[in-house]
This record gives C-alpha cells, structure tokens and sequence, in this order.
C-alpha cells in the first residue's frame, strides 16, 4: 500500500518561546487506514490532526519544522483549499462548522465550492446521506436535530467532497454511547466500503480498539507508542503510565496473562474475545487436571490485578476496592427527595414525567440513560433552576419551589460539564472564594478557605483561569464545588473532555467528598466510571425514570439496558455472559479484579 | 430553541417568491413607512405586513417579536410626549402634537421592524445569500459574512444562557426583580462569551476555508434563483407601495 500522508521530523511551537506542541514526530499514514490517536491531554493530538489537514501552517501560525507530504504533496507549498481536496476534516465544535440551515443545503456548500458538476451533485447528496444512513434527515431544520444526527450530518457534509482521507478531532465527545458506536460503525462503513484512510482522535478506548487497524498513543508532543490495538493494548505498563485508558476486557487478559493463565501477547479488545479466553482457560484446566495452572503464579496475579485497577487504593485483597464503605443511609434522612415530580417545557418539547427519588447523605447515585432522556432535566430540577410543574422537590430542607436559586446555592453545588461557563474571576483563588462569598462569607474567611482547597489541588494561585489548560479549568471549576462543602453535589458529565488521569482525579475527590457525608448525583455517559464509583443508578428513557437500584444489579439486567439504550459496563456484560455460559459463579461481578480472581479460583479447583 | 428569525418551513406564494424580490418587498414597506405621513397610510402598512405573516403561517412568532417591541415604542411614545412642547395640552403634560408625532413615531418603529423580521421568517439564509449573489451581484463573501452573523445569533444567545444557569447555579442573583443589579451581574459575562466567540468564529473560518470557501464565485450556487412572474408582480408592487407612501 502507498502512503498517502507522510510526517518527517515534524515539530511545531504556536509561538516562538512556547513550547514545543509536537516534536519531531515522523509518521507514514497508508491509503485505507482506520488510524485512531489517543493519548493525555496537552500531548499534541489536536496539533497533529492540524498538520495532517494543513490548518498548520496555513491557518495557525507558529513555528514549524520538518515536512508534510499529503498525496505526496508539501503541505507548505499547496494551498489549504487545494489539502481540503485530499484531506477532509470534520472539526471539533460542529456548531462552528455548520453554515446552513438545513440538513441539504449543508451538504451542498462545499460540492458548489469545488465546483462539482451541477448534474453530478443530485446523485453525490443522494449517495452520502445513504452512507451515513441520514437519507430521511435530507430536509429537515439542522437545529432539530440530535447531537448524534448533527454528528453524522457533519461527517456527510465532508464525505460528499470525497477526499481520499476524513480527519475527526473527538467526533463523540457528546455523545451517549449507543449514539458513539453509531459514529464509529458509520467510520468503519466509510473506511471498509470506499477506502477512505480515516484518521480519529478519541478518548473512549473501547470504540478505538474495536475500529481501528492501527492506533498511535501520543505523550508530550511525540509518538510513545504505534501498532494494531492488539499490540498497544499489550503495552498496559506503559500505558498506564502515560495515563491512557485501556479497555477493560484487556485490563483482564493482561491480569490473566501475569498470573500465567494466558499468552501475554494477545490482550482482549471486547467483550467477546475475553469470554472465549475465559471459556477456553478454564476449559483447560479442566482437562488438565487440578492445580495445573496459575498455583504458584497467585501472588503475583494479585499484585497485576491491583496495579491493573483504576483507583489507587493498594487492597489487593480486599473484595472489591470500589465498593461503597461509606456511613450508608440506615435510619438517616434523605437529603433529596423527589415526589412524583413532572416538568414540561412551555413550548412544548421534552419534559419529565413522575420521577421519584430519593437520596441520603454519603451516597454516590450515577443517572443513566441516552441523549434526551431527560437527565439534564432532573440535574436542573434539583439545583432550582427549573421548578416542578407537578410533584414537589426537597433538597437539604428546602423546597426548590419556594426558594430563590440563590439560596439552594448554599446547599448544592453543581460541577457543569462545560467549566468555562462556570469560570468569570481574573485569578484561580478568586475564582474559588467567588461561590463562597456570594453566600455571604467574609472576603478574608473566603480566601482562607479556598487558598486551602487550591493547594490541595496544586492549582496556580494566581493565573488567569482562562490560560490554563482544559482539564486544569475542570479542576478549578471542581475546586469551586469543594470549598463550597455543600450538602448535594450535581455532577453533569464531569468527565467529558478529560483525559484518563485528570478523569480519575475528579472522580476521586468526588468520592472523598461522599466519604465526608456529601451527596453526590452524577450524570456520566461513562459507563465504567458510573460503575466503578456509584454505588447506585438510576435509569432513565423519555423523560421517565425506568429503573433504580444497586448499580452491578441494575446494569445486569440486560433487558432493562436494551430499553434504555444503555451499553453495559463491559465487566458486567462480560460476568453476565461468563454466568451464562461458563459458570453461574461469575454473576454480579463488577470488578477486573474479581473476574481474574475467579478465574483463578475455577482453574485452581479444576 | 426556536428563535425570533428562524426559518419556518412552508409552501405559501410568499415563501415561493424569489428572495431577492422578498428583500425588495420588505424593503418597499420600510421605505414607504418613511414617506408616508399619515396615520390611515401607517397602519395600513403595518396591516399589510400582519396580513402577509398571517397568510405564511408565521403571525404566531411575530406575535413574540411584537411583545418586545411594543414596549419600545411605548417609551418612545413617551419621551414624544415629553419633549414636544407645541400645540394645546390634553392631559398633564402631553399635548395634541405631542401624541400625534409621538403616535407616528410608534407605528413607524414597528414597521420598520417587522417586514425584514418577516422576510427572514420565510426565506432561508441560504437562499438569500445565493440569491442575492446571482441577482444582485453581491460579493459572496459579504453575503457569507451577513448570514453568518445571523446565524451566529441563536448560537450566542444559548451559549449566554448556559453561562447564566451556571452562575445562577452557584449562588449569583438573576433571579433578583432589581433589572439594575442584574445589569451589574451580568456584565462580567462578557469575558467568558467574548472568550468562547472568538475561538467560535476562528474555527468557524476554518471549516470554511477547509471546504473550498474561497473557490466559490456567482455560478458555484447548484440553486438557481430565476425571477418568474409572481416575483415580477411583487416588484409592481413594490413600486406601487413606494408611490403609496409618497403619496398618503
């Protein structure tokens, strides 16, 4: 196969004394490629799809050395239109891409631009509304739209140019999982059927390592590693290290394989090929006889299962390290309440209907459900901003219908999932002071506090918030939540946009604030960080709450999944099956840690 | 969220007319609003462009627009009245040709405002922007620029209100009834809009690059926007509006 884009020793600064966004980076993207780019933020994936789409050095400026062949062409001595004939990019904020109204004109824009014979351009929209199966969607308002269809409606409108490679910068970064696969099986089509080279930045590693022929982990500004996903995967040492997610399932089979159960150069990339490995390991072991895999190896095991874990807490052997411990709701009163709730939006539209609930303090409760289900709703109902039509809410005492916003403040925090709209103060330690003195707190007492709070956090005192980067404002956005010490906290997608290890950060400050008697309500499309961190979910499709109950319980159940459009954990999906079909032992298992322990427990009695 | 001068889908005579002909339409009320000096010439316009919302199925949405505008030109009615001082006074301290001028005034605001409002309703900004391109050789990159600041309209003022429900959230009074202290609280605002615009419009600018902006020229558009009959009828009318008005 030839190489359609070759990176030689490229390196590129966005001013002369900053530092270096990519350095010396050579990269040989071949024609027909799904190529996936993962890694921590700040270490230069955006950079390196500008350069790929000739926006550097045509549209950023900056300092730029080496060379960028597109189809064999200097990116520095072609025009930026003449890239775009080649390399198609879809941006990262769809909104600002968009110039029409409608879903067809949209598409026209760029084959009227290019100069695409007027008797070509019926059959060319015809053809990619079916690839990105929108034909339905040809007249309709793009306004209307979901996240999901503007998503595809976005990637139609650079595919109907026919470029030899499509390049995407986070394409499902609002995306509800099921919405998320959509994207991506719509990538592989494009990929599979007419060859175009797809190159995708993504932090959701499940989709990559399921899509992609070939993956590229960037850290600070150079390729750390590249190969097929199974021999990324592999790498969980170095991964883990840089801070990039690996999928679960391979965070099992690379246990599996330290403890010598399993070849350690094939990791597991979904649900599937773990349950056969797990079938076929204890099959084996079956047949050979007891004790005759793994004995002398358990120490060792556990040790991988404990490194191979999310959080840091070193209990090997302790049962699950996640599980709540918390001083849990027995005989205390709820801190919310919901009864039998309802909201509808004037004009129409969406609304909520009969949502019920109740939480006690110290309880981490996950809302799940797809885009539109009504889970921002809720989140809006309890902070005040939205007052029930029907039904009534209580929050730490107060009913949100009878009290100013303001004053629901002092109680609950909400954590938004843009930080930036949250964010209006000059320096980090206003920032934080700024929600305690708006309750009334003197401006010295507040500064205390929040100076306190930020060192913890090991956020710069007096930068302007705005010049930090994207996690850093996350994480002065979620100073201002804890030194509020509130009662609730709302969490609405906290972790979108973040990398793994600032992901983990905030989840795990979330959680020291349940362990303090805070209740927390998290609104995750994340399904593994719903299950690692809450105790409870809660369930919810068209406007209405389906289900709620212990989460491990509530995600097995796989019909209620399938109602509400929710992918299950894959630890759960993949105990569900192993249940199923291996051993009944496997069921409500949660954790990668207590799947490879029963593994081994059944290879070791066998 | 639907706004003020969204598109509304529809299959009416006005929908179908050429949007450069629409434009001159909206044009010609303004224009004979300004001529006309009379009060049965002013409401009769204002008629005219409430009779053709109702006939395109968008007098709901103006009916919105007019709950914003009305109170406008009720102040300027009363700075009118305060500040013309000539003729007899009928109560306190508003005279005849202070409610006279004032009146006038009033109508005249609403029928500038309105037609263009109505214009946008039923043409797309799309449409417009080609059409006028073709017909009216428009540089295509003004036409971009002026439908792209429309377009950018809604998208700001979400992006506003996302900021606000965020603040309101963590404690800042919007909620309070003082319209001055809200004033205060929301300027410092700004930064973050201001922020979040212009790295909107930089990508914005790039997309478009990206997607042959600059290739473009008067043929590029796939549409055609021929001028039929109906829009040689709307432009008789046009000029008979415009004669109306110098005349009445």
């Amino acid at each position: 196969m030839a190489a359609i884009i070759e990176m030689d020793g490229v390196s590129f600064s966005y001013d002369a004394d900053a530092r270096r966004a990519l350095s010396d980076v050579s990269l040989r993207v071949e024609e027909g490629d799904f190529l996936g780019i993962i890694g921590p933020s700040g270490a230069g994936k955006s950079t390196l799809a500008a350069c790929l789409s000739g926006a550097i050095p045509h549209h950023f400026t900056g300092e730029l050395y080496g060379a960028t062949r597109v189809a064999g062409h200097d990116t520095c001595e072609i025009t930026l239109t003449d890239i775009s004939r080649t390399v198609g990019s879809v941006a990262q904020d769809i909104d600002a891409q968009m110039v029409a109204s409608v879903v067809e004109d949209e598409l026209l824009f760029g084959l009227e631009n290019f100069g695409v014979p007027h008797d070509q351009i019926e059959g060319r929209i015809a053809r990619t509304l079916e690839t990105a199966g929108i034909s339905e969607l040809r007249h309709r308002e793009i306004a209307t739209l979901s996240g999901g269809q503007k998503q595809k409606v976005a990637i139609a409108a650079i595919l109907a140019l026919e470029p030899r490679v499509l390049v995407l910068d986070e394409p499902t970064a609002a995306l509800d999982p099921v919405s998320s696969q959509v994207v991506f099986d719509t990538l592989a089509d494009i990929n599979r059927r007419l060859g175009i080279t797809v190159i995708v930045i993504e932090q959701k590693v499940a989709l990559l390592s399921s899509h992609c022929n070939r993956i590229v982990v960037m850290d600070r500004g150079g390729i750390a590693l590249e190969g097929s996903p199974h021999e990324v995967f592999r790498r969980a040492e170095l991964l883990r290290e840089l801070g990039v997610d690996s999928p679960r399932t391979a965070r099992i089979s690379n246990s599996l394989a330290a403890a010598g159960l399993c070849a350690a150069d094939d990791p597991c990339l979904n649900v599937e090929e773990a349950h056969d490995l797990i079938a076929q390991i204890i099959r084996r072991a079956d047949a050979t006889g007891p004790g005759a895999a793994g004995a002398d190896a358990a120490p060792a095991a556990a040790d991988a299962c404990a490194a191979g874990q999310t959080s840091a807490t070193p209990h090997a052997a302790t049962p699950s390290p996640h599980a709540p411990r918390r001083p849990h709701a027995e005989g205390a009163a709820p801190v919310l309440t919901f009864e039998h709730v309802g909201f509808t939006y004037p004009g129409g539209g969406a609304s909520v209907e009969d949502l019920s609930l109740e939480v006690y303090p110290g309880e981490l409760v996950g809302v799940v459900g797809q885009n539109g289900a009504g889970k921002t709703t809720l989140t809006k109902l309890l902070n005040g901003l939205l007052r029930p039509s029907r039904g009534r809410v209580r929050v730490a005492g107060l009913d949100t219908g009878e009290n100013p916003v303001s004053a629901i403040a002092a109680h609950v925090s909400t954590l938004f999932q843009n930080p930036d709209r949250q964010i209006c103060k000059n320096t980090v330690i206003e920032e934080v002071a700024f929600g305690l003195e708006l309750q009334g707190v003197d401006s010295r007492e507040a500064q205390r506090r929040a100076e306190t709070v930020i060192d913890r956090f090991g956020l710069p005192r007096d930068e302007a918030p705005f010049s930090l980067s994207r996690g850093q404002r996350q994480m002065v956005a979620l100073a201002g939540v804890v030194v509020m010490n509130p009662d609730v906290v709302v969490l609405d997608e906290p972790t979108s946009g973040l990398d793994y290890r600032e992901c983990m950060t905030v989840m795990e400050t979330v959680r020291d604030m349940a362990d303090k008697g805070c209740a927390v309500i998290m609104v995750c499309h994340d399904m593994e960080v719903v299950s690692d961190f809450a105790e409870r979910i809660v369930v919810m499709a068209d406007g209405r709450i389906l289900g709620r109950g212990p989460a491990s319980e509530l995600f097995a159940d796989s019909e209620l999944m399938a109602r509400a459009s929710v992918t299950p954990p894959q630890v759960i999906d993949l105990a569900g099956r192993l249940a199923r079909d291996v051993s009944p032992t496997f069921a409500h298992i949660s954790e990668v840690s207590d799947i490879v322990r029963r593994v081994k427990e059944l290879a070791d009695h066998a | 969220m639907l706004n003020v001068i969204d598109y509304v889908p529809g299959d009416t005579l006005l929908h179908r007319l050429n949007p450069v002909a629409k434009l001159a339409l909206a044009a010609s009320i303004i224009a004979a609003t300004f001529l006309s000096d009379g009060y049965p010439a002013l409401v009769g316009l204002l008629a005219i462009t409430l009779l053709l919302a109702a006939y395109a199925g968008v007098l709901g949405r103006l009916a919105r627009l007019l709950k914003l505008l009305v109170p406008v030109a009720l102040i300027m009615l009363l700075l009118q009245l305060a500040f013309v001082r000539s003729g007899t006074p009928v109560v306190a301290f508003a005279t005849d040709e202070g409610l006279i001028t004032g009146g006038k005034a009033c109508l005249r605001l609403l029928g500038v405002a309105l037609p263009l409002v109505l214009m946008l309703m039923v043409t797309k900004l799309t449409d417009l922007a080609n059409a006028c391109v073709e017909k009216l050789h428009v540089p295509y990159k003004y036409a971009f620029t002026f439908t792209t600041a429309l377009r950018f309209v809604p998208v700001f003022s979400q992006e506003m209100n996302a900021i606000m429900e965020a603040q309101t959230a963590r404690g800042v009074e919007y909620d309070t009834k003082n319209p001055i202290k809200k004033l205060q609280l929301m300027l410092p605002l700004c930064v973050p809009l201001l922020i979040s615009s212009v790295s909107k419009t930089d990508a914005s600018a790039l997309a478009a690059e990206q997607r042959g902006f600059y290739l473009r020229t008067r043929a590029s558009s796939y549409k055609r926007y021929p001028v039929r009959g109906i829009d040689i009828a709307a432009f008789a009318a046009c000029i008979a509006l415009i004669v109306a008005g110098i005349l009445l």
